[in-house]
């Protein structure tokens, strides 16, 4: 029998979820002390939201995570790696899209396997598949400026799943994209995410956006940024295929959410 | 398809004016008003003179191949050296301030130090080509290299981009833009050193010949050799334009 490999092959087959284990992590900015002794657990195949006033560091936190940006002090750890640069067990999805203007949508999608040194006719055929799980099928040969953000995004969301990574980090994936395409593409972010189990981080600025996604939300208090409260959102899953955002459950969830947030303001 | 149609009613507008410049032209120079200003026909026809017994055909063969010996090395150089400087504070630091000086410089100022480092010979030409060429493409290249947005480059760190894969997958394509504006302009430049070079130090191709019927007042004959100069600077810019519209279709 072979061992279970946390390794993400970049071929078929879904890799195993992993923890993210946040460790005392601490981070400044010159004179601004982004993060200060961030202690957070995230379990396998969670979906996790940060949240919190303007500066209070979620991104640089995000980025920690995924070894874009080095802390002072503290260490990740996902699975049993200690994060020290970026990996193929994460792929980040950015709140302008990042994508590349010069490429169409079948080369962007690409562009995470081509840098991972995938093989042409490998990177092409997953990058297709996850075009149409995205519901941009028939897309292949746009270019970016040619798509609405909403779109745009999709793209975004595509290059990070056809690497197949264990851990999704979402940037404020949805903060430039209107509010109908928001809600439809939430729905759609739910259905790939059940069908493949991945550890997500997500950062927003949107309290229903948090408690509609997430399994936990975690708050984050500004300057300097520190973990101030961590609320479970026991709402059931699938959420998308119910009646979930009208139910007074989750007004209630998000109304806790807006009661600590506003003490932070 | 939609940018094909104003596309070819601006073309035509610019037919229309030049064609009724050229008709203007041609009225004035039968009303017989100055020695200097020939009916457009009667260049015509001492052009076609000129074509048929080769003195335009030897004198452009020699200017255009000055113009490849300096251009293309302007090109493969302001292109690394753009690139460089603008990828590498370091680099940066070190050549910014010759390169701006040198591009404020008048260039006219530098033939002396031409004439000796080259002589008076046809490498004298190609230099000057090279001089007024190639500021303007490691300016531009600089900037578009300057301006990649960070975020592409963030994302393609977050895929494990290695140096040379940030290189050759980021910077060098979202400069790509602002490096061919600077090729596109660079060959201007480069047609007007080409005529400065030939005219103000060495003496040969088309260059010599605008000398010598300026000098003989043979006006027609001036405008015939005028009138090939800004055939080379018209295709030589249409060629780069096409080159550009090649390479960065997307935009």
């Amino acid at each position: 029998m072979a061992a279970m490999s946390q390794q993400p092959a970049s071929g078929a087959g879904a890799p195993v979820p992993v923890e993210i284990v946040v460790d005392g992590v601490s981070k400044r900015y010159g004179p601004v002390q982004a993060l200060v002794d961030i202690k957070l657990r995230i379990a396998a195949g969670e979906f996790v939201t940060l949240i919190g006033p303007s500066g209070c560091g979620k991104t640089t936190l995000l980025k920690t995570i995924g070894g874009l940006v080095a802390a002072d002090a503290g260490r990740v750890q996902i699975g049993d790696r200690v994060v020290s640069r970026p990996t193929r067990q994460c792929a980040m999805v950015f709140q302008d899209f990042a994508l590349l203007p010069w490429a169409t949508v079948q080369r962007n999608v690409e562009f995470g396997l081509l840098l991972q040194g995938a093989p042409p006719a490998d990177r092409a055929q997953r990058a297709r598949r996850y075009i149409k799980r995205v519901g941009l099928g028939g897309f292949e040969d746009a270019y970016p400026s040619q798509l609405s953000g909403g779109m745009q995004q999709r793209v975004g969301l595509a290059r990070a799943l056809a690497v197949n990574p264990q851990v999704l980090l979402m940037d404020e994936p949805f903060a430039s994209i209107d509010e109908q395409t928001r809600r439809l593409f939430q729905d759609d972010l739910l259905a790939l995410w059940s069908e493949e189990r991945k550890t997500v981080v997500l950062v927003t600025h949107s309290m229903e956006e948090a408690i509609y996604l997430s399994d936990r939300v975690v708050v984050l208090s500004p300057r300097p940024g520190r973990v101030h409260t961590t609320l479970d959102v026991p709402l059931p899953r699938p959420r998308e295929l119910s009646e979930v955002r009208g139910s007074g459950d989750f007004a209630r969830l998000v109304d806790d959410l807006w009661k600590i947030l506003r003490k932070l303001q | 398809m939609d940018t094909s149609a104003p596309e070819t009613g601006q073309g035509r507008t610019t037919l229309i004016a030049v064609g009724g410049l050229l008709i203007a032209w041609e009225i004035v120079g039968r009303l017989g008003v100055s020695l200097f200003v020939p009916p457009v026909s009667q260049i015509a026809v001492v052009w076609w003179t000129l074509v048929r017994d080769a003195t335009i055909p030897r004198a452009a063969a020699g200017s255009l191949l000055s113009l490849v010996k300096g251009f293309v090395p302007a090109v493969v150089l302001g292109v690394s050296i753009g690139l460089a400087m603008g990828r590498f504070a370091s680099v940066r630091y070190v050549l910014a301030g010759p390169i701006n000086t040198l591009m404020s410089a008048p260039l006219s100022a530098l033939v002396p130090v031409l004439i000796a480092l080259f002589g008076l010979r046809d490498t004298v030409v190609a230099a000057t080509v090279f001089m007024f060429s190639f500021f303007v493409i490691v300016v531009n290249t600089e900037t578009g290299v300057r301006g990649t947005d960070r975020s592409l480059i963030e994302m393609a760190r977050m895929f494990g981009a290695s140096e040379a894969g940030l290189f050759w997958r980021i910077y060098l394509p979202a400069a790509l833009p602002a490096l061919m504006l600077g090729v596109r302009l660079g060959v201007i430049q480069a047609v007007k050193g080409m005529v400065v070079g030939e005219m103000l130090i060495s003496l040969v191709g088309l260059g010599e010949r605008l000398v010598y019927y300026g000098n003989t007042f043979l006006i027609t004959h001036l405008y015939a050799v005028i009138g090939s100069v800004l055939i080379i600077a018209l295709a030589a810019a249409q060629l780069t334009q096409a080159l550009d519209r090649a390479l960065v279709r997307w935009k």
